[in-house]
């Protein structure tokens, strides 16, 4: 009667299933709708002045309310980067790609994004980059509206312009 | 009873529990209810040595969404911060033992959640074992109803008295800014309710609400510079029981009764009816029956002012309803409960629970005056 079974049932397979429906939040929302008109929005520490993207409604660092929305540039700086040469789950992306750290002119911190239209082994901190958007009509008010950065060909920025927005 | 520190509630903030925020995210709630707590206390965040928060990432739906919640609760320069997947008066706990340590003079307790972007249901399904009873797909409404089955099969109650314990509490409620339901009721109206699991009717269970809840804990020495009348803890305990719902008897609250037995030792009082209001975190009118048995109160009686909040049936934010409980005591003790208030109360006595059933229960006694010299 207690003897282990010698076959049948090992293992119970149990499907968890959660479907969740978020609120994107008041300043998440006007972010995103932002973004299908090529303009990126920040909020501005009521304290310290710093900007952050995506606008959140207070400074981690100050505890102050981020009460305004200000619009950065589509441009910046690479910040930190990493070549990326196994694959994604979720993305196809030709291998090796290279993910940075951009922090965008105008901002506190740094965003994420690809960087494209150059060599991985040419990508380097400071190099300047800007924003490749997704066509006219074809924005839906997500992160894929930035397609990728690539760089301007502008000089790269000294280290002193982005060393604490890493 | 060796003599242990006291530490106070100095300080409570909470949203209006609302169905749905649909402005702000869980994180973005939270954010005022920390400022309003610390500046009613007259403190910077600077002066908090310790936080701890409740909240579920299953209920949110966000991976380490509790570790989102750091950013928005003054946490910088870095301080000690824990997190538990419960009710918040749990939390509270934690911080009173921390302090109890000499660890930490003061803290924040946060609760938080958004139940209205997940489903409740399934998701509290989750807390049953895998193997027999959640695929039986067990929510927490059909657990209560076994559970209130129970307790009227043993002849402790009847189907009238569910009824009178809800509409007693819904019109307590309508006092209570803060609920989410607030308009008048009578027993007859809710016995007439829809089945929603039976014995349970529809009248007789809260809707899915949520909230963001803020409390400020301190010790002796600085509790009384950061708040005008300190509620004072005088004893706390809380006891879990089997995981295994058919291995309890379901009728009577065996945990909440120790709970409450060594909770009252501690503070030096015979029995629960010595307080002059009692918050009890009851889903449904079942439970709140079963959890006044094992306290040995009489509902009828009139004495102790049995949730004159409203309680869980007026508004139940998943993570921080057992929280608010222990906020309502220190409303009440201090004078900040407003039309909800009950004259010249000096102790009193909040339950919370978790878990399918009242698995987990913790029971604080309060009082306005210190409770070791």
């Amino acid at each position: 009667m207690n003897e282990p079974p010698k076959e049948g049932i090992k293992y119970v397979e149990t499907t968890v299933r959660l479907p969740y429906h978020y609120v994107a939040g008041d300043y998440k929302a006007l972010y995103l709708l932002a973004l299908k008109e090529k303009r990126i929005l920040g909020s501005k520490c009521d304290t310290t002045g710093k900007v952050f993207v995506p606008p959140i409604v207070a400074s981690p660092e100050s505890f102050a309310p981020c009460s305004q929305l200000v619009e950065v540039a589509d441009r910046g700086v690479v910040t930190t980067f990493c070549v990326v040469n196994i694959p994604v789950i979720g993305r196809n992306l030709e291998l090796p790609y290279v993910a940075a750290s951009v922090a965008l002119d105008g901002a506190a911190i740094s965003i994420f994004a690809l960087i494209q239209e150059c060599k991985p082994q040419d990508v380097h901190m400071g190099m300047r980059v800007e924003a490749v958007w997704k066509p006219d009509g074809e924005r839906q008010g997500d992160h894929e509206d930035i397609q990728y950065f690539r760089p301007t060909g502008e000089p790269d920025a000294p280290p002193e312009t982005y060393i604490n927005r890493l | 009873m060796s003599k242990l520190r006291n530490v106070a509630v100095v300080g409570f903030a909470q949203l209006p529990v609302v169905a749905r925020d649909e402005h702000r995210t869980a994180t973005e709630m939270l954010y005022p209810v920390v400022r309003q707590a610390l500046q009613e206390c007259g403190v910077h965040r600077d002066g908090i040595d310790y936080q701890i928060a409740g909240s579920t990432d299953y209920m949110d739906g966000r991976p380490f969404g509790f570790v989102a919640a750091l950013d928005v609760m003054g946490a910088w320069p870095p301080r000690q911060d824990l997190h538990l997947e419960m009710d918040a008066s749990f939390c509270a706990y934690y911080a009173w033992v921390r302090m109890q340590a000499g660890e930490c003079d003061t803290a924040i307790v946060v609760g938080h959640g958004k139940t209205s972007e997940g489903d409740p249901q399934r998701v509290l399904n989750l807390q049953l074992d895998p193997y027999y009873q959640a695929p039986l797909g067990l929510d927490p409404t059909s657990t209560a109803a076994l559970q209130a089955s129970a307790f009227l099969a043993r002849g402790a109650a009847t189907a009238a008295d569910l009824a009178a314990v809800a509409a007693r509490n819904r019109n307590n409620g309508v006092r209570n800014p803060d609920n989410q339901l607030r308009s008048p009721t009578t027993a007859n109206e809710l016995a007439q309710s829809p089945w929603a699991v039976e014995p349970l009717r529809q009248g007789y269970l809260p809707p899915v609400g949520e909230t963001a809840t803020c409390m400020v804990l301190a010790a002796e020495g600085k509790a009384e510079t950061l708040c005008d009348k300190p509620v004072w803890i005088h004893g706390v305990d809380h006891r879990t029981e089997l995981q295994t719902l058919g291995a309890r008897d379901l009728s009577r609250s065996a945990g909440a009764k120790l709970a409450a037995e060594r909770a009252l030792a501690m503070a030096g009082l015979a029995k629960a009816g010595d307080v002059d209001v009692i918050e009890l975190m009851a889903a449904n009118p079942a439970e709140e029956l079963i959890l006044l048995e094992a306290l040995g109160v009489d509902p009828r009686a009139g004495k102790p002012s049995i949730n004159p909040s409203g309680g869980a049936l007026c508004a139940n934010p998943v993570m921080s309803t057992g929280l608010i409980r222990l906020g309502e005591t220190f409303r009440q003790l201090s004078g900040r409960a407003g039309e909800h208030g009950v004259a010249g109360a000096s102790r009193a006595l909040a339950h919370a629970a978790q878990g399918h059933c009242l698995q987990t229960n913790i029971f604080w006694v309060v009082g306005s005056q210190r409770r070791w010299s």
